[in-house]
């Protein structure tokens, strides 16, 4: 549905998005992570065709985004992160300004803009002023804007930053009624916990690198090498088994807190097994020995940090 | 309290370190270098009596030079000193500091102003230059830079002023102007004709403790409003509700239901527009055209209706024969009003942050541009049109102009042409800037220099050189102001006794022989028309594609 191949942007001398490639399948959500000036936007803009690319291609639907721009605007709605709205509109006009941008025929467009303030729940504000809207019913309408033209492929900058809370889980509400009307969803974010339970996959971009790209599952098993384990001690154990872990060359940042050690560990299943047998064998009472479950943010943040190549 | 403004320090900062300053300085100088060069007598019998008459129209030249330089540029500095401060959301912060208003104000103040004096000084070796010739005394050049000066800080207060009061710079600034504007041909009628003794008796007796009164008020007023700014605040201010600010209004208001007013204001859509419609043209009618501010809208036609009732009484009962120069009047009108319209009609868009928005649509940038310039020139043509209606009066009303009815065509189709000249030098500047004060500035810049720059220049070569009346004709053949004079209307003034044939007739241009209003005509809608084909271009090139500068 969208593909990315070798999109490479150069602002002068400053590398904005450094040969960037990944594809999103039909009706997948896919969570585009990083942290502020990653490329998010670079990429994205590039993706709605506002953006001419130094060098590399993208293709949504199967249309050029560089050669056939009309087309893919005919296909995506674009939400960019920073938006304003006109002066002197009401909604509903606002709507039917979009819609008949859209070429959307008359008689198909009352139908469209109430159903779009049906699923936005805007339907008690079609007639008020857009400009004195509050600004999570903006960003709403915003998406409403995107959808006037029922696009098979939605792009959403940030579709909900600077909101609060409460209007950040109706945003989320309304991405999952989408994903239920089975549009594919390219969306940006750089708070982890938005996107976590939400996208099918994600890609994580820092200084213009896509660093890994997949479901959430996927990236813990290339984070494989990088297993967290926790360690739980019963007693005076703990000096005798941090000793112990510290001297394995499999094992690293050793850390105790109370009678549990944290540490990192490099090594498959076997390896792991070996290393609590040897850990009894010395005689200590270990009572817990498991893996930590990597959450999306401490898998972002060990990928940024370097940890994985 | 200056020396450790902090107001003061950073706008000089800005604005004084870019070369661009310097650069400009320079060939400020450089100019008045040439313009004195140009008229500076030829060495031959009786230097005396010729340089001091050179001496006195170059002294002349360089004062009123100056002093419209100073009406013009005063604004484009101050005008977006407070309101920009708005636009870029830093107005709170500022208010928030514990700096006095009166601390804000004057650091603003002198900031937009110390370029602009920097300016008028530099100028002040080459007024010595012609001191030197004689036949000026140096109280003359006194009192000149005194009104000089004087002049610099009131324009620039009321330009600040302004800026304090409305949201946008560009509604600013076109307030500022017609503030500004009258105020400087009263201070040209006090000084131009008079007697020595009237001059000294305006420039040190007259003018000083007015601008010192004015400043005062000014002052205290915008300083008042800085302490407890009713503007800040609350988004919901934005939103302009039309029908409670009839409630509220006073004197004219735009009921887009009534004639004349539906003429430009189109009534709001209570239904969905319908298939094929152009939605960014009915949009900037119906809805954004006045979301410039109905006050400022309001403000600019109640000033110049007002105004035209003296100058059409003037025109009907005492002289006739200026006719052209009433519609001198309404050219100036649409000089002013025409450019706001369109001068911020795409830069509005990017500031707004709605230009991306309207990109991703299937909208075609030919059809973008298109919808501008149309909304646009409705209405700067429809308001300039309606000041001619006295034009049509005294058409009706004196039994020469009824004899002469071809010319009032003639008029109308300059007026018209100008619309169309003025809206698409608005839309250009806009395609061509990032912020809509740089494209108005532009915007008037460049009308400036097709209009009126034609017309000095004329003058001066007139004046200093023997080339021929024809020759020098061709230079302002882009000058509506010009063409109007050029139009010939025979009148027997009631009170002079003066009829044309006593008047010389206008020149026609050198190379092809047509009067100047003929060549303008073929010519401005030509220039209208390059230029929007250079903004749809500039558009497509600059923003089709290029999200980057977004």
């Amino acid at each position: 549905m969208i593909e990315v191949r070798n999109f490479t942007k150069r602002y002068g001398d400053f590398l904005a998005v450094d040969d960037l490639s990944f594809t999103i399948p039909e009706g997948e959500i896919f969570g585009f992570i990083g942290p502020n000036g990653a490329g998010k936007s670079t990429t994205i803009r590039f993706l709605a065709t506002l953006l001419q690319p130094t060098s590399g291609s993208a293709y949504v639907c199967g249309h050029s985004v560089v050669h056939d721009p009309m087309a893919v605007r005919r296909v995506i709605g674009f939400m960019p992160d920073d938006f304003g709205v006109y002066d002197g509109m009401k909604v509903w006009e606002f709507l039917d300004f979009f819609a008949v941008a859209y070429q959307i025929p008359r008689a198909y467009r009352k139908k469209i803009i109430g159903e779009v303030l049906e699923l936005l729940d805007l339907t008690s504000k079609r007639d008020d002023y857009v400009n004195g809207l509050s600004r999570g019913m903006k960003q709403r309408l915003c998406l409403g804007k995107t959808l006037v033209h029922n696009p098979p492929v939605l792009i959403l900058d940030e579709p909900a930053s600077g909101l609060d809370p409460r209007a950040r889980v109706e945003i989320k509400s309304l991405l999952t009624e989408l994903r239920a009307m089975k549009k594919t969803i390219l969306i940006s974010s750089h708070i982890l916990s938005e996107l976590a339970d939400f996208c099918t996959t994600i890609g994580i971009i820092e200084r213009g690198r896509l660093l890994a790209a997949g479901s959430i599952q996927e990236i813990q098993k290339q984070l494989r090498t990088h297993r967290v384990l926790k360690v739980g001690l019963v007693g005076e154990d703990v000096p005798r088994a941090l000793a112990m872990l510290r001297a394995e060359p499999a094992v690293q940042h050793v850390e105790s807190y109370d009678h549990t050690i944290t540490c990192e560990f490099q090594g498959e299943d076997g390896d792991k097994a070996r290393l609590l047998h040897r850990l009894i064998a010395a005689g200590v009472s270990v009572h817990t020995f498991t893996e930590v479950e990597l959450s999306l943010e401490e898998v972002f943040m060990m990928i940024t940090k370097g940890v994985v190549n | 309290m200056l020396r450790e403004n902090p107001v003061l320090a950073r706008e000089l900062l800005v604005n004084l370190r870019s070369s661009r300053s310097f650069l400009f300085q320079l060939v400020y100088v450089a100019l008045l270098g040439v313009v004195v060069y140009a008229a500076w007598p030829i060495e031959r019998e009786g230097l005396t009596q010729v340089s001091a008459g050179a001496a006195q129209s170059l002294f002349e030249l360089f004062f009123y030079g100056q002093f419209v330089l100073i009406a013009l540029v005063a604004p484009a500095f101050a005008a977006g000193s407070i309101s920009g401060e708005k636009e870029r959301k830093t107005y709170e912060l500022l208010l928030s500091s514990p700096l006095q208003p009166s601390e804000i104000l004057i650091g603003k103040l002198l900031s937009a102003l110390t370029y602009l004096v920097l300016l008028i000084l530099s100028s002040l070796p080459l007024m010595l230059l012609c001191f030197l010739l004689g036949g000026i005394l140096l109280s003359e050049i006194v009192r000149a830079y005194l009104i000089l000066v004087l002049a610099a800080g009131t324009f620039g207060l009321i330009s600040v002023a302004c800026s304090a009061y409305f949201h946008r710079t560009s509604a600013a600034l076109v307030v500022s102007y017609l503030v500004i504007l009258p105020l400087a041909l009263v201070v040209v009628y006090l000084t131009r004709n008079a007697a020595p003794e009237t001059r000294d008796f305006v420039a040190i007796a007259l003018l000083p403790p007015w601008c010192l009164a004015i400043w005062t008020m000014v002052a205290v007023v915008v300083s008042r409003r800085l302490l407890h700014p009713p503007d800040v605040g609350s988004e919901g201010r934005a939103v302009v509700d039309e029908e409670e600010e009839m409630k509220n209004a006073i004197g004219v208001i735009i009921d887009r239901d009534l004639f004349p007013d539906k003429l430009f204001a189109p009534p709001k859509r209570t239904d969905l527009m319908p298939d094929g419609t152009n939605p960014v043209l009915d949009k900037e009618l119906r809805s954004e055209i006045f979301s410039q501010g109905t006050l400022m809208l309001r403000l600019v036609i109640q000033v110049s209706m007002l105004l035209s009732i003296p100058l059409m009484a003037i025109q009907l009962f005492f002289r006739p024969e200026w006719t052209a120069y009433y519609v001198g009047y309404v050219l100036v009108f649409n000089l002013l009003v025409g450019p706001v319209f369109s001068a911020g009609s795409i830069t509005q868009e990017r500031e707004r942050k709605t230009l991306s928005l309207l990109l991703t649509t299937l909208l075609l940038p030919g059809q973008i541009v298109w919808a501008k310039l149309l909304a646009s020139l409705r209405v700067s043509t429809v308001l300039t049109f309606l000041l001619t209606e006295q034009l049509l009066l005294a058409y009706v009303l004196i039994g020469d102009l009824q004899q002469q009815f071809w010319t009032l065509l003639i008029f109308l189709a300059i007026i018209a042409v100008t619309c169309a000249v003025t809206t698409s030098v608005g839309l250009f500047c806009s395609a061509l800037s990032r912020r809509t004060v740089v494209a108005m500035v532009l915007t008037y810049l460049l009308l400036l220099l097709l209009f009126v720059v034609p017309i000095g220049v004329e003058r001066f070569l007139t004046n200093f050189t023997e080339i021929g009346v024809e020759r020098l004709s061709a230079l302002t053949v882009t000058s509506p102001f010009a063409a109007a004079l050029s139009v010939p209307l025979t009148v027997s003034s009631p009170d002079l006794g003066l009829t044309a044939s006593e008047r010389p007739a206008p020149p026609l241009v050198d190379p092809i022989g047509w009067p100047i209003w003929a060549v303008y005509l073929v010519l401005g809608p030509l220039l209208a028309l390059a230029l929007n084909v250079m903004t749809a271009w500039i558009f497509r090139l600059r923003w089709w594609h290029a999200g980057a500068t977004l």
